[in-house]
């Protein structure tokens, strides 16, 4: 707060007179609750979580400190390495299905020049969904028994599918949900991507004799690539975390097929209430995400035109 | 998609591809509202049945059997709470970080997008049982806020941005304090979009599970928290779920349709120009 009010009266005052005037003081108490908000709800929890971290709770409510043991006992945890597993598996997917999902999308909906408000808010509905609603949802459709999903795939005359049951099946399927949740989350951005793209381009693309494929590969996705890795960096922060519909569905099941490092994390904390290893384990993965959203935006500056 | 096709077969072409896209889209959603209203002998009926005599039973059962009422009523004042002191905090945030040029604030609470939920619900859990504050709204009404404020001050900040200096400094040379100047003349100029701000955070505020699973205790159990109760119990009485999923679908998707217009830019955060 203290820096945010000095560079304040810097800006206001240009400089030369740096002094407490009453516009910095009217500036300092205008944004002073969300300055206290943000320290009291994320600064204050956040540094509390690194100090849990190093700690450990008895269930007498004794504290002890152990250094690095809970990172230590993390690095020999088989299910740790199962929830790295299943976190890198299931955002690959996802992120592939939905990323190529949504570029197409966009594509069909920019093609579409005369679509009303109305139809298009009904391609982005899922988006508005929660995602509560979309587990309880498929939980039906994907009943091995009596859900649309195995019929659909009788009529095709296909076998029937576990889906959520099969551990082999598990992940594909929830990468297929998130994917029908997000993909026009996904379209959105590309559309608008598509939207600022200069026309004149793809004009002398024409002249020249171009094939609509060929301006595809070479033209289009090169210019969109900016806002490709743009949707990449939003979804890659929510897929990483994935928690919501697994918790809903599987609740990291069958055995720990669909365990990611998320859900594994919030049952360590609030289900077996190991609150030191678990705020170790959720550190670990803030960093995977700072990790993979840093290296994203280094991408982004390199795709820039 | 050869290039010996005419135009207007590669705009028919186009609009198939898009109507099949829609159905896989939208046809779980239609499901989902069609079995609230089956009878349970249709709800589990294999083959499927697309035909069937619609009934209220499952949205009977669910109030007459649960405090369903309560929990969309808690649902209610955890959502609007959170949206308010969202657009309270929000509001004037955006507009000195507008003001001032200096945008680190905006992009710390950002970082708490990227830090996964139970991270800070862990500290959080442990200080407002200290404070003796669970099983009242307010642990679930902050812990929302820090999903609405986020919203409203990155939805605001091309708002305030937009407006002329020379607005600014014409009023501050009539004498006109900085409090005043938000108050007369920058939030009338943006009031648009202090409503669309309003509305994506009412959305996203209710959407949110992770927190009222936690933070919730019986008395103050939302609709969603609720509904994560109703899945164990599921299998026996697939309609009345249904009908929790549908309850609960509702408010977000008829908010989204008002206000399509602008849900475009709201959803993107700026990830979009123009």
């Amino acid at each position: 707060m203290a820096s945010l009010s000095r560079s304040t009266s810097a800006q206001i005052t240009g400089g030369d007179t740096p002094r407490l005037n009453p516009q910095t003081l009217q500036l300092t108490a205008l944004s002073a609750p969300a300055v206290l908000f943000t320290f009291a709800m994320i600064a204050f929890p956040f540094c509390y979580a690194i100090w849990l971290g190093f700690h450990s709770f008895s269930a007498t409510g004794h504290t002890r400190f152990v250094g690095l043991d809970n990172y230590r006992k993390l690095i020999g945890d088989v299910e740790f390495w199962n929830g790295l597993y299943v976190t890198f598996a299931l955002y690959f997917l996802g992120l592939a299905l939905q990323i190529a999902g949504g570029i197409y999308l966009a594509i069909l909906l920019f093609n579409a020049k005369r679509l009303s408000g109305f139809t298009r808010s009904l391609f982005i509905s899922p988006i508005l969904l929660p995602s509560a609603v979309a587990g309880m949802m498929w939980i039906i459709i994907l009943d091995p028994s009596i859900g649309l999903a195995n019929y659909l795939l009788s009529l095709v005359g296909l076998p029937p599918s576990e889906w959520i049951a099969s551990p082999v099946w598990v992940l594909p399927t929830i990468a297929l949900i998130d994917t029908w949740h997000w993909t026009p989350y996904v379209a959105l951005i590309v559309l608008g991507g598509l939207q600022s793209l200069p026309q004149n381009v793809f004009e002398a693309a024409q002249i020249d004799g171009a094939s609509p494929t060929r301006t595809f590969w070479r033209i289009t996705l090169p210019l969109l690539l900016p806002t490709i890795v743009t949707a990449t960096v939003l979804r890659s922060v929510d897929l990483l975390r994935f928690f919501d519909i697994i918790y809903i569905m599987t609740q990291g099941g069958p055995g720990n097929a669909s365990n990611t490092l998320n859900v594994y994390g919030f049952k360590i904390g609030f289900e077996y209430f190991n609150i030191g290893y678990a705020s170790a384990l959720m550190l670990t993965l803030s960093t995977i995400v700072f990790g993979v959203v840093l290296a994203l935006n280094r991408l982004r500056r390199a795709v820039a035109w | 998609m050869s290039t010996t096709l005419s135009a207007d077969w590669a705009r028919r072409l186009n609009s198939l591809q898009l109507a099949l896209v829609g159905v896989f889209l939208l046809a779980p959603v239609v499901w989902m509202v069609l079995a609230s209203f089956k009878q349970s002998s249709d709800v589990i009926a294999y083959p499927p049945t697309l035909l069937f005599t619609p009934t209220l039973e499952n949205y009977v059962a669910l109030i007459e059997t649960t405090p369903f009422l309560s929990y969309g009523v808690n649902s209610i004042i955890v959502t609007v709470g959170s949206t308010t002191l969202g657009i309270v905090l929000g509001v004037p945030a955006a507009f000195v970080i507008s003001w001032t040029r200096v945008s680190w604030p905006a992009v710390l609470t950002l970082a708490a997008r990227m830090v996964p939920g139970a991270l800070f619900l862990l500290p959080w859990y442990i200080l407002f049982r200290n404070l003796g504050m669970i099983g009242s709204y307010w642990p679930i009404i902050l812990s929302h806020a820090v999903i609405t404020m986020p919203i409203v001050i990155w939805i605001l900040l091309p708002y305030f941005d937009g407006i002329p200096r020379s607005i600014y400094e014409a009023a501050q040379v009539d004498g006109c304090s900085i409090t005043r100047i938000l108050w007369r003349i920058a939030l009338p100029l943006v009031g648009s979009g202090v409503a669309i701000a309003a509305i994506l955070a009412f959305v996203f505020s209710w959407n949110f599970f992770l927190f009222v699973l936690v933070l919730s205790t019986s008395d103050t159990k939302t609709m969603i928290a609720a509904s994560f109760n109703f899945v164990g119990e599921g299998s026996t009485r697939w309609g009345v779920l249904m009908a929790v999923a549908t309850l609960i679908a509702l408010p977000p998707l008829v908010l989204a349709m008002i206000v399509q217009r602008w849900l475009i830019a709201g959803l993107t955060l700026g990830a979009v120009k123009g």
